[in-house]
């Protein structure tokens, strides 16, 4: 059947690619196949094809469920086709028009379960007594890399939800912020969210980790879990409705949160006052917030996550972090190129996530350093396992943190 | 029929060197012109071995053959009018080996052009031709269309830059045509295949000749206030002996679009925008640049300055690869026409442009190579609404057999293909397209590859010829 649900792609977004093919050497699956059907111009006369009555067929569910979802495509095209809110309204459509057993777990998964704060501290908690036993081999196969490229995990720690902090030294606050924890960042990555909440408190800025958030819904959109997308979003814009600002650790989950004008009523209101950490931490550090340290420090390798880049849009933040923490940032890849995480891609495509994930691990190799900066846990995750031991990766703001001397615990 | 050739195919490429089912052959039915049509299968070769059992195998099928690059030809050369196999030469895009010390490189078809050229940016080379597509056409798709740019003023078109092909012909045999040596021996074949559009074979490997990086390069912005002004600067500029490397003009409509899509400083008051480019040695930029500038002021330029630095260079030539992204803002549909007018010609041909423009009511910018005359009206229009294709392509069918009638071509640099077949008539007499059937006939005697383009039906005596099926000019 053709579209049929309100999330569907509209004829004014499909319509709007002029057909050009700029997008085509940007789109990292078009590079590796040399498919014009792995392509996004390829994907939207796909999708063009729907709207103008085709059924929504396996060979229509392959070539969207082939998309990384990395956005590369939107910062190169002239004609500004929203095709992401487009994949993610093909991917709703395929929700409902193939209704598999895979997509209905996968709907319990990303859309219920990590919403659920107990059941991922419950998973987190058993993960956490795999590591020590060294048992991942009961890890299901489709997990067991991503399980292992995981930073150690505590095996109890209190949520981070439900607290507020006060701005550090004399001085009146320069306003609220809202610290979106997020799903599985919050027991895995906790570290980045401590560093957030004190950087944003040096900075002066009250931090607030309402109670009421939940997971921000990307990974549910992404595959297509529309409703409950929907549901998330909106209960995350009223958790943080009164805030000035709302603070995100994770360049996925912002990345969506700018985009919740499309998922909830007043979204956009919403939208405008979302931030990358890094976003907040490099604008304390231009106006003097935060300091700037003197001494040099060595190289780091920089990675931007497609969605932070791409999405968001967001480049230069990160390397003025690492040059404030008196990092030299060296590139390690013009254009940006997805490291193949893609949020849930790296389970459901593993051949072509690894492909991309070994090609991103040489342009790291060749870049020299061995310690790497990114500000997404799943490319976080993806690069320990294709860089293999010997490298230290971590998020900006982390080296920044260990620079000036407020890291608590040692990196990961 | 088809699927028997699937099956074949699927022998010698393996599955995932084939593409048959619908939804699929539908993706590969266009290129970034306007006409559809629709493959019955997708071949993806990665040698020439394969190409050649690729091609035998089409033959024994009868199907004929459509080479694709990156399928951003804007005339229709890479759509499929019959039953066809495409042939997708993306995954053939190796660079073998490049010669610094004799500046050349043996590439597949499938490279792309910029690739190439940051290929070769360390060793102080790169491809001269840049169409701007050119981060992502295929060399294959430049040799098929003799594709040119902004710098083919003072580079020259693809064709010079090709020292050798290697082709696998209609039967599959594979021939070198040309050599390592500038000026070939015996009939010059490559130059013949250089343009050919995909009707005389596939190119499977080029040698291509690498042009040394420029060492210093001035930038010009000039406005004036007719265009009358501009096309007697530029050809003041020629007439001078100076032959920048780049020399461009974009009509007033032109760069009020521009200007709206990103601040690249182009004046909106203006009725002409040139922007010039002259490179090689600092002396001789430094002198030529100061020659350009006061010919333009005797010429009443408004304004005539040299980019200050390399930021404002760089945001100069960024406003007019912006051109396309200006457009593409507009309407849902546009049609980028591509003539050639001598350089003399080229202020009559502006107003024929806008007097045809205001007649059929469309949208028409202008923004075009204007040192060698070629010229680029830019429709505007949304082909939803009634009538507006047929005002279109009026509208081109004029532009076209005026351009002729003032001494000029039907393409500067983006191919014939399908587009402009039949009007291959206002410049050639029927012993002129004969002459050109007879060498496409011995290339390709069944008329196997990439039928119907280039050469109208009837070039050949005793040719028939095959019409275009009805609904394929969407």
């Amino acid at each position: 059947m053709p579209f049929s649900t309100q999330f569907a792609p509209t004829s004014q977004e499909v319509g709007s690619c002029i057909e050009c093919g700029l997008c085509l050497p940007a789109c990292p699956t078009f590079r590796i196949t040399g498919l014009e059907t792995a392509s996004p111009r390829g994907r939207l006369t796909a999708m063009s094809a729907v709207l103008a009555g085709q059924a929504i067929d396996e060979t229509f569910t392959e070539m969207m469920d082939g998309c990384l979802q990395c956005m590369a495509c939107e910062t190169v095209c002239p004609a500004f086709v929203p095709f992401g809110r487009a994949m993610e309204g093909a991917k709703a459509e395929i929700a409902v028009a193939r209704n598999s057993m895979s997509i209905r777990i996968r709907r319990l998964i990303l859309g219920r379960f990590l919403a659920w704060r107990a059941v991922v501290r419950l998973a987190t908690a058993a993960a956490a007594v795999l590591q020590r036993t060294r048992m991942s081999v009961l890890i299901p196969k489709a997990l067991r890399s991503g399980f292992r490229s995981l930073r150690p995990l505590p095996i109890w720690s209190s949520s981070r939800v439900g607290r507020t902090s006060k701005p550090l030294g004399e001085g009146r606050s320069r306003g609220t912020v809202g610290l979106m924890v997020g799903c599985v960042m919050d027991p895995w990555f906790g570290q980045v969210n401590d560093v957030a909440t004190r950087l944003l408190n040096m900075a002066g800025y009250v931090v607030v980790t309402s109670a009421e958030q939940s997971c921000c819904g990307a990974l549910a959109a992404h595959d297509g879990s529309a409703q409950d997308a929907r549901r998330l979003a909106h209960r995350n814009a009223s958790a943080f409705g009164a805030v000035d600002m709302v603070a995100v650790t994770s360049a996925g989950c912002g990345a969506h949160m700018k985009q919740y004008e499309h998922w909830t009523e007043g979204g956009d209101i919403f939208a405008a006052k979302v931030r990358d950490i890094t976003e907040l931490v490099a604008d304390a550090i231009d106006k003097g917030w935060l300091p700037t340290v003197d001494r040099i420090a060595g190289p780091i390798a920089i990675q931007d996550p497609c969605h932070l880049r791409h999405a968001q849009r967001v480049v230069d933040e990160p390397r003025m972090i690492l040059q404030a923490a008196g990092h030299e940032p060296i590139e390690i890849d013009s254009t940006g190129t997805c490291c193949g995480a893609a949020g849930v891609y790296s389970v459901l495509q593993p051949e072509l996530s690894g492909r991309l994930g070994v090609q991103k691990a040489e342009q790291v190799r060749a870049a020299g350093p061995r310690i790497v900066a990114s500000a997404n846990p799943g490319c976080e995750m993806q690069l320990r396992q294709h860089l293999g031991e010997g490298y230290q990766i971590a998020h900006p703001i982390e080296f920044y943190a260990d620079a000036i001397g407020i890291m608590e615990r040692g990196h990961s | 029929m088809s699927s028997a050739l699937a099956g074949e195919l699927r022998s010698i490429l393996g599955d995932d060197g084939v593409l048959d089912r619908q939804l699929e052959l539908h993706v590969y039915g266009k290129d970034s012109g306007i006409t559809r049509g629709e493959p019955s299968v997708v071949a993806f070769p990665e040698s020439t071995e394969d190409v050649v059992a690729v091609v035998k195998a089409a033959k024994r099928h009868g199907v004929s053959v459509v080479a694709r690059g990156s399928g951003t030809g804007l005339a229709g050369g890479a759509v499929p009018l019959e039953p066809s196999l495409i042939l997708a030469l993306t995954r053939m895009n190796e660079i073998e080996v490049v010669d610094v010390e004799n500046r050349s490189a043996w590439v597949g078809p499938g490279v792309i052009n910029l690739d190439l050229s940051n290929h070769t940016y360390s060793d102080g080379l790169h491809f001269a031709p840049d169409p701007s597509s050119q981060s992502v056409c295929t060399i294959g798709g430049n040799i098929a269309n003799n594709a040119g740019g902004l710098h083919c003023l003072s580079e020259g078109n693809t064709v010079n830059h090709v020292l050798a092909l290697e082709v696998v012909t209609a039967d599959g045999d594979v021939i070198e045509l040309g050599g390592p040596a500038p000026d070939p021996i015996g009939l010059d074949l490559r130059a013949v295949m250089v343009g050919s559009e995909g009707t005389l074979g596939i190119v499977t490997r080029a040698l291509i000749k690498l042009t040394p990086n420029p060492t210093a390069a001035r930038t010009l912005l000039m406005s004036f206030r007719s265009v009358e002004d501009a096309a007697k600067t530029v050809s003041d500029v020629i007439a001078a002996g100076v032959i920048p490397a780049a020399l461009e003009m974009m009509d007033r409509l032109m760069t009020v679009a521009v200007e709206r899509f990103i601040d690249a400083g182009f004046p909106t008051d203006a009725e002409a925008v040139l922007l010039a480019e002259v490179s090689g040695h600092e002396a001789a930029v430094e002198a030529e640049a100061e020659i350009i500038r006061a010919i333009a002021d005797d010429n009443n330029a408004i304004e005539a300055r040299v980019a200050s630095d390399a930021k404002e260079r760089q945001r100069m030539w960024l406003g007019r690869k912006s051109a396309f992204g200006a457009i593409a803002q507009m309407n849902p549909d546009y049609y980028l026409h591509d003539t050639v007018v001598p350089r003399t010609k080229l202020v009559e041909m502006m107003r024929n442009i806008y007097e045809i423009a205001e007649r059929h009511q469309i949208t028409m910018l202008n923004v075009f190579h204007a040192g060698d005359g070629n010229l680029h009206p830019l429709m505007s229009f949304d082909a939803s609404e009634e009538g507006v294709i047929e005002r279109v392509k009026a509208a081109a069918d004029e532009l076209l057999a005026i351009c002729v009638a003032l001494g000029g071509s039907l393409s500067g640099e983006h191919g014939i293909g399908l587009e402009k077949r039949d009007s291959m008539g206002l410049v050639f007499n029927e012993y002129d397209l004969d002459a050109q059937a007879r060498i496409s006939e011995a290339f390709d005697p069944d008329g196997s590859m990439n039928p119907n383009k280039v050469l109208p039906s009837g070039s050949r005596c005793f040719d028939f010829g095959r019409p275009i099926p009805e609904g394929t000019w969407v």
